[in-house]
């Protein structure tokens, strides 16, 4: 583990059971997120992004869920196996996290005030004038106008990207080391998208803050991250920096990603002016086939890719490359 | 919206000032009535209402003034619904909340415990009650709160059970909060309003169950004055005197009222969601 790593995820599984069978919605994922890095972690709806951040959490709600195996670790212990009361001691504090929906995050009759110096109360006692005093700062800080008279407000008072700006006041109130987003800007119109993710962007660069950014919005990635995992059905398929993985993606997963971006300036993968998509569907997670689980999307599929998981192929990159992809690995 | 001052509405307003107009004629009654409640005269049994004779709701069977009975029952129907309402709405939404949170074994128990409760109409229960504490105005409190305790049960658990799946439930965890913080600053909070309305509607039903077992003869005993047990000595005389039950009658219909009006009125003004609008 070098100096600089903050957090590192090594073979994290975690699994539903339901009555269709146990879903394996994280399926051996490993990654280190540097200090002060902004990881992109991108992938289809139910490719296990959320499962995986929330696993890291230990927000998963078991049953049905479990994390049944791997590790996560932070300041050198790892987080599965500590008590309950420690993790929750660091939820909030050193890891904090933002959620998708701002309309839902917020309990609609406490007053934003009282909400977003939860974090801080809960970690550092305080008293009601102080709290008032900070929260009526913490909205400053995110530009809400009048912040004094807002901050006796309800949620319901608050529009969308207003109430997205006050969770990332909450999530970064402690300074935390780690902030997880978790598609922040999904259910937000783009003008909003934009203010959004230069408020977690600024935020976490002046706090030294790493983030990891759940998407499924490639050009917030590129826009915001260093580095990114692809995920596909529970595994990470490619890692790379940004930079490398939209030049010169590897996986054919990635290639359909990211031809599947409307473009202006060229014809898509199709050769015309149609949009490119990647064909089927997203496998079931409850019954995993052998092999790649993306071998029956793949255009490059051969005999080797139903039969067997493609072992991690390394490549040079400025930051750690590999891909999970017969097409570069040998087979034995 | 500067300062979030509740404002009264119209309804709630009517309803504070029945509930009040009441509480004014309990405290008075602690010091002064008309006539003395239990004290029977011979010469006037039976007498209509009267401004010259100063019964202005005329008297009983036994020549005691209506008036007076009245004023001296309101105390204890009131405390007594009141207490009943409280204590089992404090014991039954404690129950029904952890119920509905924590889920499992400890839900699926409570719950059926308050199905067997809920399988009896609340009259036949209470009854039951009765008989197995004996007669005593205590015994009419608990008897009311152990009605109670399910129907708050239920209606806290199932309110938990549709909010605790909410996104802001995994946020407030996600920043550190214990189940016990989760539950009474995020959870509670946002059912109190179906608790109001319950509390309401059971102060009123507290009030009518109450005059019911005094009306049965287990509740409030003779001579002391209660609402139950007056309609309950005027049912032999109404045809001749109606007033012996029409205004006993009345005052626990506008008390009923009263907290019906009350507890509408509080839905519309506790909820921040339904308050500044329209």
């Amino acid at each position: 583990m070098s100096d600089d790593t903050i957090l590192r995820v090594e073979g994290l599984m975690t699994q539903f059971k339901t009555d269709y069978g146990i879903v394996k919605a994280v399926d051996g994922v490993s990654f280190d997120l540097r200090r002060g890095e902004t990881l992109g972690i991108v992938g289809e709806s139910g490719s296990g992004k959320s499962v995986t951040n929330l696993s890291i959490m230990r927000l998963i709600q078991s049953p049905p869920g479990k994390t049944v195996g791997g590790k996560v670790i932070y300041d050198g212990r790892d987080l599965l196996s500590l008590p309950e009361e420690e993790v929750r001691l660091m939820r909030g504090k050193n890891i904090s996290m933002i959620f998708q929906d701002p309309l839902t995050s917020l309990n609609p009759v406490l007053t934003i005030s009282l909400q977003i110096t939860e974090a801080l109360q809960l970690h550092h006692h305080m008293g009601k004038r102080e709290a008032k005093a900070k929260a009526v700062e913490m909205l400053k800080l995110i530009g809400i106008p009048d912040a004094e008279r807002r901050a006796n407000d309800y949620p319901h008072e608050f529009s969308g990207g207003m109430r997205q700006r006050v969770m990332v006041a909450i999530a970064l109130s402690c300074n935390p080391d780690i902030l997880i987003a978790d598609e922040p800007t999904t259910a937000l119109d783009v003008t909003i998208q934009a203010q959004i993710l230069d408020l977690i962007k600024n935020l976490s660069s002046e706090r030294h803050t790493s983030v990891i950014m759940i998407t499924h919005d490639l050009g917030v990635v590129a826009g915001m991250c260093e580095s990114i995992c692809v995920m596909y059905a529970g595994k990470i398929v490619e890692r790379a920096s940004v930079d490398d993985l939209f030049y010169d993606p590897k996986h054919p997963y990635t290639r359909g990603l990211l031809d599947s971006i409307p473009r202006l300036d060229k014809a898509g993968a199709y050769g015309d002016e149609r949009l490119y998509s990647i064909p089927g569907i997203p496998p079931s997670l409850v019954n995993l086939p052998e092999g790649c689980p993306f071998a029956p999307r793949c255009s490059k599929a051969k005999d080797i890719c139903t039969k067997a998981y493609p072992p991690e192929t390394k490549f040079d990159g400025e930051r750690p490359r590999s891909v999970s992809c017969w097409l570069y690995a040998e087979e034995k | 919206m500067a300062g979030k001052k509740l404002k009264l509405n119209a309804i709630a307003t009517t309803g504070i000032i029945i509930i009040a107009f009441y509480l004014v004629g309990i405290i008075v009654s602690f010091f002064w009535v008309p006539f003395d409640p239990v004290d029977m005269d011979t010469d006037h049994i039976l007498e209509g209402p009267s401004f010259a004779t100063g019964h202005i709701m005329g008297t009983d069977e036994f020549g005691r003034d209506v008036f007076s009975r009245i004023m001296a029952g309101s105390s204890i129907s009131l405390v007594i619904s009141l207490a009943g309402t409280a204590l089992g709405g404090i014991l039954g939404t404690l129950l029904g909340i952890w119920a509905g949170y924590l889920g499992g074994a400890w839900d699926h128990w409570m719950m059926r415990f308050a199905d067997i409760l809920f399988s009896f109409p609340s009259l036949l229960l209470s009854i039951f009650i009765m008989a197995i504490l004996g007669e005593h105005t205590l015994n009419v409190v608990i008897a009311i709160a152990i009605v109670y305790i399910p129907q708050f049960a239920r209606i806290s658990r199932g309110a938990i059970l549709q909010i605790k799946q909410e996104e802001f439930v995994r946020a407030a965890r996600s920043n550190g909060a214990t189940s016990h913080y989760i539950l009474y600053k995020h959870l509670l909070p946002n059912i109190v309003v179906p608790l109001i309305v319950q509390v309401s509607l059971s102060l009123s039903v507290a009030i009518l169950l109450e005059s019911s077992l005094s009306f049965l003869g287990l509740g409030v005993q003779p001579p002391a004055p209660s609402w139950g047990n007056m309609l309950s000595g005027a049912r032999k005389v109404m045809a001749i005197a109606p007033w012996t039950a029409v205004y006993p009658g009345l005052a626990i219909v506008f008390l009923v009222l009263g907290f019906n009006l009350l507890g509408d009125g509080l839905r519309d003004i506790l909820d921040p969601r339904l308050r500044n609008v329209g």
